[in-house]
């Protein structure tokens, strides 16, 4: 994870949802293949990276995590800027925490930019016999919000991969086809950081 | 490790109950709670209590002389502490700035804190607090963290073990002793520091007094203070580090991205734990300055300079040597000289100036504040004024007591021995009744104390009162942390003689 690793562009992705969903776990699991029963409570901001390969761009992806607890919610501001992508988690065996996705997902769009990637995500996909929010249902509230759904479990590795993947595959995606600004690619792989080209792009997009 | 579900709730939300231990009693809490979780005798607990020994890195030994003659000395302030507290309180900062003997932390911090004053006042409301069941909204939450507490102390590594229920009770009194404030998650590793050095009750107003008088507001919904806090630690840097202050500023770097959790858990998940606690020391002592001030010697330390700034390319790279602190900038001779010392000294003065500076900066851009906490108390001595306590709230309990034939009416409360090698006293107390040696040694006949000293009282949560490197062959009893060794005659006088040396001993001691 050094500065000598070379890479194209780099993508901050946001982990969000209620205290004790498996954030964190996402996150070691994804940027570092752990999993861990003991995890400390996240109190601030952690934060971890990992280099992907997207067509021929080395993405180096900035995944952000922070504190689910309710009154954390008033100093997320600053941990929303500049993101490119969401994924907004809950645990499939707590439905509590499946129901208040709806105001997570308004707080991030009164936060983040409106073009953010997001992501429905169901961990604990392992605990099948604990489950108590069936699968049909919260995809269906995915697609009429018009986000993205996945469920994983970080804890035997399922989908995780697949749901950061996805998440940043939509961002490039959207930057190569539905900006109208000409994204130049630079060929000498110096990193671009992204906040500073959204900028660049026309009002009223 | 043993395989542990994998966070999965209990269906009662209301009970704590281990998988599988239901069985298990009340024994040391080493061998029954961290053998649930496959933890065995050979996985080494350092003194601090923490399981693999890596916080034993950069700890300062004192010699337990040393140590002997910090004790006496702090068991006469204990014993007077509102005369300490008030006329000599630049001593008590002195003895806090040096370290709490680790045998009497638990009891130092309690004073210190005003949480001794509070819990003799409000005798029985703990009790109160924690046979009431709670709002299951907040119990929810407070369980899900109780495993993630420190998970690699001693005391906290079981499930449903001693040390996690006793978290469970504290953090569940505070939410019924302050409902509009509820649980902040922060909050738990403030209550499991205090819980590794006193029990429950005591830990429960240690908490108590930290969330109201020292860091007000940082707990509370909205979570304004600690934000406030963030500008206030930008400002001071500005003066503090130039460079560093620059580099924040040029990319962006908002103080909530590396102060929160240093703040909102002063510092107990930041640095080693020999350091923890001597910050804590001096905290506790001195207010929430100390905070600022390592925060600011730790910021200038990794962001001082213009070749570590190069290092820096960006906001990320930045943000990421904030979380990876170099070891010898967190060690805790370093750290403790950096804070007394700082260049730029931030006094709580400072910090209350800057304080109206960004408030009124914050109401311009983010109108009024939602919450007003009430105005913070910048340390000990300021505590006690704000609360001055009655006599009796000030003495201390014994917490093994003796059965005592007939005790005379002079017999007054007190934990402490004054042994010979102290100086002649002024005032001699009425002469106590001489009791057998419950303890005696091969060639000891001398009575103990009417109360035994409770330093290392076996009840003792925490696992390092014993001094390590006692060169003794045989066993200490309890009596004998109290003196030298070789110096243990009998009691004749009250145990409870004034001594006037203390306020005028010169200092022999001069450890840092």
């Amino acid at each position: 994870m050094g500065s000598d690793e070379s890479y194209n562009f780099v993508f901050k992705v946001v982990l969000i949802g209620e205290s004790g969903v498996g954030k964190s776990n996402l996150l070691s699991r994804f940027t570092k293949n752990e999993f861990n029963h003991e995890s400390r409570t996240t109190i601030g901001v952690e934060f971890s990276t990992r280099t992907v390969q997207l067509d021929n761009f080395a993405i180096k992806a900035q995944i952000w995590d922070t504190a689910g607890l309710e009154r954390y919610r008033a100093i997320t501001s600053a941990y929303y800027r500049g993101a490119v992508g969401a994924l907004l988690v809950y645990d499939v065996s707590r439905h509590l925490t499946y129901e208040s996705t709806e105001r997570w997902l308004k707080e991030l769009y009164d936060h983040a930019d409106p073009h953010i990637v997001v992501m429905l995500v169901g961990n604990k996909r392992d605990l099948e016999s604990l489950r108590t929010v069936p699968t049909e249902e919260a995809k269906d509230f995915a697609e009429k919000k018009g986000i993205k759904f996945m469920e994983t479990s970080a804890l035997d590795s399922t989908n995780v991969e697949e749901a950061f993947t996805e998440v940043l595959t939509g961002w490039s995606y959207f930057l190569k086809h539905k900006s109208s600004v000409f994204f130049e690619i630079p060929t000498d792989f110096s990193p671009v950081y992204f906040q500073q080209s959204i900028r660049r792009w026309p009002a009223g997009k | 490790m043993a395989k542990i579900g994998n966070g999965r709730q209990s269906v009662d939300t209301r009970s704590i109950r281990t998988i599988n231990s239901s069985h298990i009693d009340d024994e040391s809490s080493l061998g029954s709670d961290s053998e649930i979780n496959g933890f065995t005798s050979d996985r080494r607990t350092d003194k601090y209590g923490f399981i693999g020994g890596a916080q034993q890195l950069g700890a300062t030994d004192v010699p337990p002389e040393v140590l002997r003659h910090r004790e006496v000395k702090w068991l006469d302030m204990l014993n007077h502490w509102d005369k300490w507290m008030i006329k000599r309180f630049d001593k008590v900062r002195l003895r806090c700035q040096k370290g709490i003997p680790p045998a009497l932390r638990g009891r130092a911090w309690l004073y210190l804190s005003g949480g001794k004053v509070k819990k003799e006042q409000n005798q029985g409301k703990f009790q109160e607090l924690d046979s009431q069941s709670g709002d299951p909204k907040w119990l929810d939450v407070i369980e899900k963290d109780l495993h993630r507490q420190f998970p690699f102390h001693e005391m906290f590594v079981s499930r449903g073990g001693h040390g996690q229920q006793d978290l469970f009770r504290v953090l569940k009194a505070y939410t019924l002793y302050r409902p509009e404030e509820g649980y902040c998650q922060a909050q738990a590793p403030i209550a499991a520091v205090l819980l590794m050095h006193m029990p429950a009750e005591d830990a429960f107003w240690g908490l108590v007094q930290i969330c109201e008088k020292y860091l007000p507001g940082y707990y509370s919904p909205g979570l304004e203070a600690i934000q406030l806090d963030g500008e206030i630690l930008f400002a001071l840097l500005r003066r503090v580090s130039p460079l560093a202050f620059r580099h924040l500023e040029k990319h962006k770097i908002d103080p909530i991205l590396y102060m929160t959790e240093w703040f909102m858990c002063a510092f107990s998940r930041t640095l080693p734990w020999s350091s923890v606690l001597r910050v804590w020391d001096m905290f506790l002592c001195d207010g929430v300055k100390i905070i600022f001030r390592v925060g600011l010697v730790l910021l200038k330390c990794m962001l001082g300079t213009r070749e570590k700034l190069k290092a820096c390319q960006g906001q990320y790279e930045t943000m990421e040597l904030l979380r990876a602190i170099e070891p010898r900038y967190m060690q805790e001779g370093f750290l403790v000289r950096e804070v007394r010392i700082l260049e730029v000294p931030v006094t709580s003065r400072d910090v209350e100036k800057e304080h109206h500076t960004q408030l009124k900066r914050w109401r311009k851009t983010r109108g009024e504040l939602n919450l007003k906490p009430p105005p913070r108390m910048h340390g000990a001595r300021l505590v006690l004024l704000a609360d001055p306590p009655r006599r009796q709230d000030l003495k201390q309990n014994p917490t093994i007591v003796l059965e005592v034939p007939q005790p005379t009416s002079q017999l007054k409360k007190g934990k402490e021995e004054k042994q010979s090698m102290k100086k002649k006293s002024k005032k001699k107390s009425q002469p106590i009744m001489e009791v057998p040696n419950p303890y005696p040694l091969p060639n000891e006949h001398s009575p103990p104390p009417s109360d035994p000293p409770a330093m290392p009282p076996v009840t003792s949560k925490t696992p390092e009162t014993v001094p390590q490197t006692v060169p003794q062959t045989e066993t200490l009893s309890p009596h004998q942390h109290c003196a030298p060794p070789t110096d243990l005659a009998p009691a004749k006088d009250s145990p409870h003689q004034q001594s006037t040396q203390s306020l005028s001993s010169t200092e022999l001691d001069t450890y840092l």
